[in-house]
């Protein structure tokens, strides 16, 4: 064959396959189409019975009815608005929902999904048993902690936090720790999850800032300042002057202005010392406003005229947030054009424009 | 012989399902209903044709509630009006923020429609005493 007819057999080939994958591409964008019009007729019909049981006002039962006796390839359709809905509602328009999604043997396959070869199918199961909020189920999901896939680890993990299963906590807290052959759980899926939880789990948390492992520890420092675990404040102390990892250290101190008292406010401000790194400085200047005790003021007040600008800032911030008296200290300040008295006026000003502090400055 | 004047409620959320349902668990209540998906089409509704109480989410794209809030009570028209805030948010900085700019009550979100409507009842009582 000469070479021009091959080149014309090339591009004849080229051609037809570049037809085909246009009409492929048009076919299946018809088809999605009509599906989708489809779905919307059959969730059209059905969205008033929906709508009542998301509402709670199927008090006779008749919309469950309706929606129980829907022939299974149209249910099929249904499902993902049903799902959608459930996680939007609480009370008893979201335990009617759950009830549906079992009687229609929801739960049961979701259950079946949770040992599926496929990843995306063990997620959609735990995820399906968490917005149920069965606590029963629980014990099902807490495997899935370990899981090989890590999409399905935090899946688990959200769905045991939104479950509210406190016996889930020690194996959210295992699931932190990266290993050679699993990186651990975000930090922020954990504490989601465990806060989800509620102070049950301040026992875990409490063994959790001994932990060997720094993620776990700062999961737990995180926790226990935004959970308010005051039972928690001593080894929360110790973790801000031992622990070797700053980001660690950062957590303990923000927890420690939330469950802290007059011992932990003197240890925060030791920590405002400019030998000790800037991040856990203005941690520690943040923390002193929520802790709110008075004895911190004057470390405040000194942090004003500090180089690390934006530490002057946070403690100014922080005065305000004491009110009245804190105020009062930021205006005996506010003189002058020195760095103490720029970073007093700036948090007076903002304060005012946040409405803040009308009560105590008048605006002549 | 004339109806009685139902009560007027508006209500913005841009999440189609909650604004459907609520808008149904207060119709069902006795309600009149006005249901918009976001803070500009509240606004507009708000000025154009006062209702009695709004429930605005927090969170919407544009206007948020928060936005709209502050709006209604800087207007010498409408600051009167009661407002709850619907949030998914539950951090306290959120509900001071709702609180500090005049909302007169908040629910969070999942919602439950039962709460919701005895808030909304409670809200409107104490509004008529």
């Amino acid at each position: 064959m000469s070479d021009g007819r091959l080149l014309t057999l090339i591009l004849i080939v080229v051609g037809i396959s570049c037809v085909l994958a246009v009409a492929l591409i048009v076919i299946t964008k018809i088809h999605r189409r009509s599906a989708g019009d489809k779905s919307r007729y059959l969730l059209s019909a059905y969205r008033n019975e929906l709508i009542a049981i998301a509402s709670d006002e199927d008090k006779d039962g008749d919309a469950k009815s309706v929606l129980n006796a829907v022939p299974m390839p149209i249910w099929e359709r249904l499902r993902p608005s049903v799902i959608d809905f459930l996680p939007k509602v609480r009370g008893t328009a979201a335990e009617d929902l759950s009830a549906l999604l079992r009687s229609r043997g929801e739960i049961k396959r979701a259950t079946e999904m949770l040992t599926s070869r496929s990843g995306v199918r063990r997620a959609r199961g735990a995820y399906l048993l968490g917005i149920v909020r069965d606590r029963n189920l629980a014990a099902r999901l807490i495997p899935l902690l370990a899981d090989r896939d890590p999409d399905v680890r935090i899946v688990a993990a959200r769905s045991l936090g939104v479950i509210g299963a406190t016996t889930a906590a020690d194996g959210i807290l295992q699931a932190l720790r990266t290993t050679r052959r699993s990186v651990g759980l975000p930090a922020w899926v954990a504490v989601d999850a465990l806060l989800g939880m509620g102070v049950g789990i301040a026992s875990a948390i409490e063994t959790g800032l001994t932990s060997d492992d720094a993620a776990v520890r700062n999961v737990c420092a995180q926790v226990a300042g935004h959970g308010t675990i005051f039972s928690t404040a001593p080894k929360l102390s110790i973790l801000l002057a031992t622990a070797s990892e700053g980001e660690v250290r950062a957590s303990a101190a923000m927890a420690l202005g939330r469950v802290g008292g007059a011992n932990e406010a003197v240890a925060l401000a030791r920590y405002t010392n400019s030998s000790e790194p800037a991040k856990l400085r203005r941690t520690c200047a943040v923390a002193l406003g929520d802790l709110g005790r008075l004895e911190s003021l004057e470390t405040l007040v000194v942090l004003l005229g500090d180089d690390d600008r934006r530490l002057a800032q946070l403690a100014a911030d922080s005065l305000v947030r004491f009110g009245e008296i804190g105020i009062a200290k930021l205006s005996s300040v506010a003189v002058g054009d020195t760095p103490s008295a720029n970073a007093a006026r700036g948090a007076i000003d903002l304060a005012k424009l946040r409405g803040q502090i009308s009560h105590f400055v008048g605006d002549s | 012989m004339t109806e009685p004047v139902k009560t007027r409620i508006l209500i913005a959320d841009d999440d189609k399902d909650i604004l459907d349902l609520l808008v149904f668990k207060l119709t069902q209540a006795g309600y009149e209903v006005v249901g918009v998906n976001d803070g500009m089409s509240a606004l507009a509704e708000i000025e154009a044709n006062p209702p009695r109480l709004a429930i605005l989410d927090f969170m919407m794209a544009g206007l948020s509630g928060l936005d709209v809030l502050r709006k209604v009570r800087a207007n010498e028209m409408t600051k009167d009006l009661d407002v709850i805030l619907l949030t998914g948010r539950t951090g306290d900085s959120d509900v001071d923020a709702a609180f500090a700019t005049g909302a007169n009550d908040y629910i969070t979100k999942p919602v439950s429609p039962r709460e919701l409507l005895h808030r909304v009842n409670a809200l409107l009582a104490r509004g008529n005493k």
